[in-house]
């Protein structure tokens, strides 16, 4: 499981947030905008700026935008601060530019976006050395995070081609016979004359049929409560085997068998 | 036996890095002085006889790693465990808790103008952070911090490993943290409840 992109400045991984943006939010979309234009973060043309701001939100569409309510929270606090810019403001009484705490934001998440940059080289650095079979602990997935790469159109399309089951196919499917389950029986105990043990899915597999394997399966534990045959499965959904039931034939292996108290989770 | 013969062994073994302290453990005649020595033996020895690994100090401790140089010739097989890469997001977060660490959801997400509980619980699931301690204000939000896995993770021996904001280009140097600026801005308002 490895999805590492080779390419692209930030290597988006292969983890479970997956944001399909083109930028990680909006202080990242506002940053590309003044450092694009070479802008004084100190002095923010802040009109400029909110137009374009907007323009680029329109333009990417706010359906493309994982998170288009915290790029519209943006929108709103930059049309507030131009808002305050276009008060008159008296003088030096020590009151804030109101830009001062975005600017504030802007320089510590172009910081953090430094560091962001730095670890991942380290991250990239260390990959590069390996440990001892090492395994690193694998995510536990949580359903909501899987991400969802269909589209509507997508989920539209195929729920149309859906076909329903076809009423006539299954007026069809009567069953033609009964499967006796004596028959059964005597072809367990048939095949139990040449040999030991016989694996019950060489017993149904002539068949095509479920009930050939439910009246096997009903005939192998009729027998198993005759104390004819023993049925041994080693786990859960591994094969079921049944043995030849009387003691002579097996030795230690069936005494073993036969004590079925002691290995309940042997029996079936 | 010598002692960084003793000291070897427990590194070989590990599949992950020890402390000095832990490495001591493996015999009454180590001290945390003796593994340090004992390294710097095993370092010596691994350089002069051309090994193509080495000790090093990463997560407050020690592991045997591969040196670098030789990452080409195991990427070509499949079966050698390659850790994942964190996704871009991730690290900002990462990033974001390891420098203001103590720091609670609400605060992260500020900074990076998005939402971060999701991120935040996929760093948990990953180890790399955890509840560290819980703020006194109002609801209590839990603050995060970073692991000693996280210093694995980037191969760093502790947090002073980490990049220095006095080193990085761009910088706000006389930024006041999120809470002193509160205060700062009303300073006569007491916080009663």
């Amino acid at each position: 499981m490895n999805l590492v992109p080779r390419h692209g400045p930030i290597p988006k991984g292969d983890f479970l947030i997956v944001e399909l943006d083109p930028f990680q939010g909006p202080l990242d979309l506002l940053l590309h905008l003044i450092r694009q234009q070479d802008i004084d973060v100190f002095d923010i043309p802040i009109s400029t700026i909110t137009d374009q701001f907007l323009a680029a939100v329109q333009e990417i569409g706010v359906e493309e935008l994982d998170s288009a309510g915290e790029f519209l929270e943006m929108a709103a606090t930059l049309i507030r601060i131009k808002a305050q810019m276009l008060l008159p403001r008296p003088g030096d009484d020590g009151e804030e530019d109101p830009r001062a705490e975005l600017v504030r934001r802007l320089l510590e998440y172009e910081q953090i976006r430094e560091i962001t940059t730095r670890l991942s080289r380290s991250e990239a650095e260390r990959a590069r050395r390996f440990g001892k079979g090492h395994v690193e602990p694998r995510p536990q997935r949580y359903v909501e995070d899987t991400p969802l790469e269909t589209t509507w159109e997508e989920v539209m399309e195929a729920a149309m081609h859906v076909e329903l089951p076809h009423p006539l196919t299954r007026a069809l499917r009567i069953t033609t016979g009964l499967v006796a389950m004596e028959e059964k029986i005597q072809l367990i105990m048939g095949r139990l004359k040449d040999v030991a043990r016989v694996e019950f899915k060489d017993l149904v597999a002539p068949w095509k049929e479920k009930m050939h394997g439910v009246m096997t399966l009903l005939a192998g534990l009729e027998l198993s409560r005759q104390r004819a045959v023993t049925l041994r499965q080693s786990r859960l959904f591994s094969e079921l085997w049944i043995l030849r039931g009387d003691p002579q034939g097996w030795t230690g292996a069936l005494a073993d068998a036969e004590n079925q108290e002691t290995e309940p989770e042997e029996e079936v | 036996m010598k002692a960084s013969q003793i000291v070897e062994v427990v590194l070989f073994a590990s599949d992950a890095p020890l402390k000095a302290e832990e490495i001591a453990r493996a015999d009454e005649s180590l001290d945390e002085d003796r593994v340090q020595e004992a390294i710097e033996d095993l370092r010596t020895l691994y350089d002069d006889s051309e090994r193509a690994f080495q000790i090093v100090e990463l997560g407050e401790g020690y592991q045997l790693l591969t040196r670098p140089e030789f990452a080409p010739y195991l990427e070509r097989f499949d079966t050698v465990p390659r850790p994942p890469r964190l996704s871009g997001p991730a690290l900002e977060t990462l990033a974001i808790i390891a420098y203001r660490q103590p720091i609670g959801r609400i605060e992260i997400e500020y900074i990076r103008g998005v939402q971060a509980a999701g991120v935040i619980r996929t760093l948990q699931d990953r180890d790399l952070v955890e509840v560290v301690a819980r703020a006194e204000g109002l609801g209590r939000p839990l603050l995060y911090g970073t692991t000693r896995r996280f210093l694995e993770h980037f191969g760093f021996a502790s947090l002073d490993d980490l990049p220095r904001p006095e080193d990085l280009p761009i910088l706000l140097r006389d930024r006041a943290p999120l809470e002193e600026l509160a205060e700062s801005e009303e300073p006569e308002e007491e916080p009663e409840f």
